[in-house]
């Protein structure tokens, strides 16, 4: 009750520090805004670095050879793949691109004159086995069964092939609300597919956007092609990974010495390169962030210790008039508390409507709430010590200034 | 009076000295971490042809047919489109570009070939985008024939594969052709690569590739044809319309994957190209080759913009480090407040002596002007910090963030006119202060 009783007269003597006060409860109220964002933008990409993209991924490697068309070459796609598979300590090899790899984005149609595209998918293509060596788990319908896969060679684009295809839970929620996916057909910019199976999880790309993991994989069986681009590999012991990965680009290097191996990479190590700079961002945001939180106590008690030193007097007459040392104390942690109070409040405003900038622009997602509730908690505390010192050593004017002029 | 002003300006700031030292570290971390992020998006902002980016112009056609319609022009042209443009010569200087991985070797150096970029273009391409050479030059149009195997060399390729020596007249293997070299550049760096950059205004603000190095070797365009044989996917292309690219050749692949860039001096003369473009796409359309005679004839700052160039984490820093100052500002407005304030003794001394309002203000805004000349020096050398850490990022900008002379100058500028803003209202409370007032209480 005591406490409660204080808040009168506390805010009748803020009324004539209305200036100061201002300046205070804006400060305090920017702060609470680019905090809020801050950390949910920080917290949005640590989060997102560790959204798994649904392959196993612990077990990939890639080898990415340049394209020799046109060259004197033995080898083919078929004879390169069975050498990688022939590696001790691969499961399985295909020729295509993992998650996070220049994955080709298509829209995809319900029908074939192609008029409104219903959202854009990711589309993994590549050589039998795809599916095996990402590691997809199928949740509905089957694999691809080798006797369903198109032949490379004798691919015919006439109008009424379709291929088979997996696609994702997501990308199949999308495509038919409520109904089930399976046999359906869907139309990309080039070709039909029927839906044979559902994947849980394939993410093209983590940006945080639903659609990252409305994705699609087809295979065609290669042979005497031969083909570059990427050639994936899945190890049995994730431990071994660039071990094996370095016997099977060697095994790939001496089965077609035409290849010319411009990139050999882990799927952890690709995952940690497309993050690198979005977290070296997130760790200068971080920098950011402390050193706001620094200068925001700054000002606060910077305020407070003026105040402490114009009031002095005051203090002194009031600790003359019979309040203890705890009496001054709080009267200067209340206030402080009142004005981050009223700091915290209009900080929710603004930390919204610079969210709703930064949704416009930059299409970060919606600032929940606890984010609001966190930065007031944080600012609460941060107020209280940054007064403290201030507030103590008001409490230790002695009554007797009181009695002196100054 | 001035001076006067400047010597009680040192003398308050020495006698508070622990006060004067958070505003002026509050308003250099503000002012760092603001001029830190505007140098970078300045920076990747910047005209990658300075003094004639404005002569150079980007036009785009529409060649899409069904199955695979656009509704709006591509970013790049099929090959037919871009040779009929091309050959017409209807602007002052022309060129094409298209980008593709290629390995490249020495020939009896023993060492592994190397992947890298050929750019194939035009001999147009080095005086339109003002490309220092070291050595050589550009090959001469006449050399722009299917057989010719010429090739103009980057000093980074140079330097690697030669030694940074005269490699004219040298001879690369690039595939499985022999090819010459005509030139060698000097080192040429445009921040972004302005003439290969396409789709941006749909990559959602991750356009960081725009600024990787530009390519290593340039080769005529009927020469790289004929080194890759012709073929897709030798070159990677930026959209196919219809099915069945694999295998054709890239002359007549419904595929968009050639880039026009054309120089216009005069206005008069953008119009007369701007009405050419229109001509062309409407006698294609009636011919039946095109579905659409969408036209546009963009410069080259237009299309730098067009497709946001400046990467959304470098424009989103930007924003974020403004509103960081802004932070400051208040806290240093508070801070002056209370220096101020707690002088007012002293103020009302000298009002009472006959300054005048005006007089105190002044004195007081001198004392704000000099924390934040402070201000700006310490600004500075958080900047120069801020640009090392954003050099040790792994971006591909990294590279390119230095602290130029305007820049330079305007951090010292931004912290004056911050502190100047935020000691205006401070110093009007303080030159209100009421004389009596004050005198009764000493």
């Amino acid at each position: 009750m005591r406490t409660f009783r204080q808040i009168q007269p506390i805010l009748a003597a803020l009324r004539s520090h209305k200036t100061a006060v201002i300046l205070l409860v804006l400060e305090i109220a920017l702060t609470m805004a680019v905090l809020g964002n801050l950390v949910f933008i920080v917290y949005g990409t640590i989060q997102r670095s560790h959204v798994s993209t649904g392959v196993a991924e612990s077990q990939i490697g890639l080898i990415q050879s340049i394209t020799v068309i046109g060259e004197q070459s033995q080898g083919t796609t078929a004879g390169d793949l069975a050498a990688l598979r022939n590696v001790p300590g691969v499961t399985h090899a295909a020729y295509g691109g993992p998650p996070l790899w220049y994955v080709e984005r298509d829209p995809v149609f319900l029908d074939p004159s192609r008029q409104h595209p219903v959202a854009q998918m990711y589309e993994f293509q590549g050589s039998q086995d795809l599916s095996r060596t990402l590691g997809l788990h199928i949740v509905e319908g089957h694999d691809f069964s080798d006797d369903e896969l198109p032949v490379l060679a004798k691919m015919s684009m006439s109008k009424d092939f379709q291929f088979p295809v997996l696609i994702t839970r997501a990308l199949a929620d999308r495509l038919y609300p409520g109904g089930n996916a399976l046999g359906r057909v869907l139309y990309d910019g080039n070709a039909a597919s029927r839906v044979v199976g559902i994947v849980d999880h394939l993410r093209g790309e983590i940006t945080g956007r639903p659609d990252d993991d409305y994705s699609m994989v087809y295979e065609y069986v290669v042979g005497a092609q031969n083909m570059g681009g990427g050639f994936m590999i899945r190890a049995s012991d994730p431990a071994r990974l660039p071990q094996v990965l370095h016997a099977a680009a060697a095994a790939l290097q001496k089965a077609d010495p035409a290849h010319v191996q411009n990139k050999l990479f882990t799927m952890p190590e690709l995952r940690a390169k497309y993050f690198r700079s979005d977290l070296a961002t997130g760790r200068m945001l971080l920098a950011i962030i402390l050193i706001l939180l620094v200068v925001t106590a700054l000002g606060v008690s910077g305020l407070a210790s003026f105040w402490v030193q114009q009031r002095r007097r005051q203090i002194g007459m009031r600790r003359a008039l019979g309040a203890t040392r705890g009496d001054i104390l709080r009267y200067f942690q209340i206030e402080n508390f009142l004005i981050v109070t009223g700091g915290v409040l209009l900080g929710a405003l603004f930390a919204y409507a610079l969210n709703l900038f930064l949704m416009h622009r930059f299409e970060l997602a919606h600032l929940p709430a606890n984010y609001l509730l966190a930065g007031a908690v944080a600012l609460w505390l941060l107020g209280q010590l940054a007064v403290l010192g201030p507030a103590l050593r008001a409490a230790a004017v002695p009554p007797v200034v009181a009695t002196r002029s100054v | 009076m001035f001076g006067y002003y400047l010597d009680l300006a040192l003398r308050s700031l020495r006698r508070s000295k622990t006060l004067a030292t958070m505003m002026v570290m509050a308003l250099a971390v503000g002012i760092g971490a603001s001029m830190t992020t505007l140098t970078v998006a300045h920076l990747l902002s910047g005209d990658p042809v300075p003094g004639h980016s404005a002569t150079l112009y980007h036009p785009q056609l529409n060649p899409t047919m069904p199955p695979r319609l656009v509704h709006e022009p591509t970013s790049a042209m099929d090959y037919r489109s871009a040779m009929d443009l091309w050959s017409a010569h209807r602007a002052d200087r022309q060129t094409l570009v298209a980008s593709s991985p290629v390995k490249v070797r020495v020939e009896g150096s023993g060492e592994p070939p190397l992947p890298r970029q050929v750019l194939l273009t035009t001999s147009d391409f080095f005086p339109m985008f003002d490309v220092p050479f070291r050595y050589g030059g550009p090959w001469a149009p006449t050399d722009e024939g299917p057989h010719a195997r010429v090739v103009v060399i980057s000093s980074t390729l140079n330097e690697q594969l030669f030694g940074g020596a005269n490699s004219v007249g040298r001879s690369l293997r690039l595939r499985d052709s022999d090819v010459r070299i005509v030139g060698v550049m000097a080192p040429w760096r445009p921040a972004p690569r302005f003439y290969d950059i396409w789709q941006g205004r749909y990559r959602h603000g991750n356009t960081e590739s725009f600024y990787n190095d530009p390519e290593d070797i340039y080769t005529p365009v009927a020469t790289g044809l004929d080194i890759f044989a012709g073929q897709v996917p030798g070159v990677p292309v930026h959209f196919c319309w219809d099915m069945g690219a694999d295998g054709k050749s890239m002359q007549t692949a419904p595929c968009a994957w050639l880039s026009l860039w054309v120089q216009l001096s005069s206005p008069a003369k953008v119009h007369n190209y701007a009405e050419f473009l229109k001509g062309y796409a409407q006698q294609q359309k009636r011919l039946g080759r095109y579905t659409s005679d969408q036209t546009r004839l963009q410069s080259l700052m237009q299309w730098l913009e067009w497709n946001r160039v400046v990467p959304g984490t470098v424009r989103m820093q930007a924003w974020m480090a403004q509103a960081f100052l802004l932070i400051c500002l208040v806290n240093t407005v508070g801070l002056l407040l209370t220096r101020f304030l707690r002088r007012s003794g002293e103020i009302g001394v000298r009002r009472a002596m006959g300054a005048s309002r005006r007089a105190v203000f002044t004195q007081c805004l001198v004392e704000a002007g000099l924390i934040g000349l402070l201000g700006g020096v310490g600004g500075w050398l958080l900047t120069l910090l801020g640009l090392w850490m954003v050099r040790q990022q792994p971006v591909a900008y990294a590279d390119l963030a230095h602290l130029d002379l305007p820049m330079f100058f305007g951090t010292f500028a931004m912290s004056l006119a911050a502190s100047l803003l935020a000691g205006v209202l401070p110093a009007l409370r303080a030159s209100r202060v009421p004389i009596g007032f004050q005198l009764k209480t000493l």
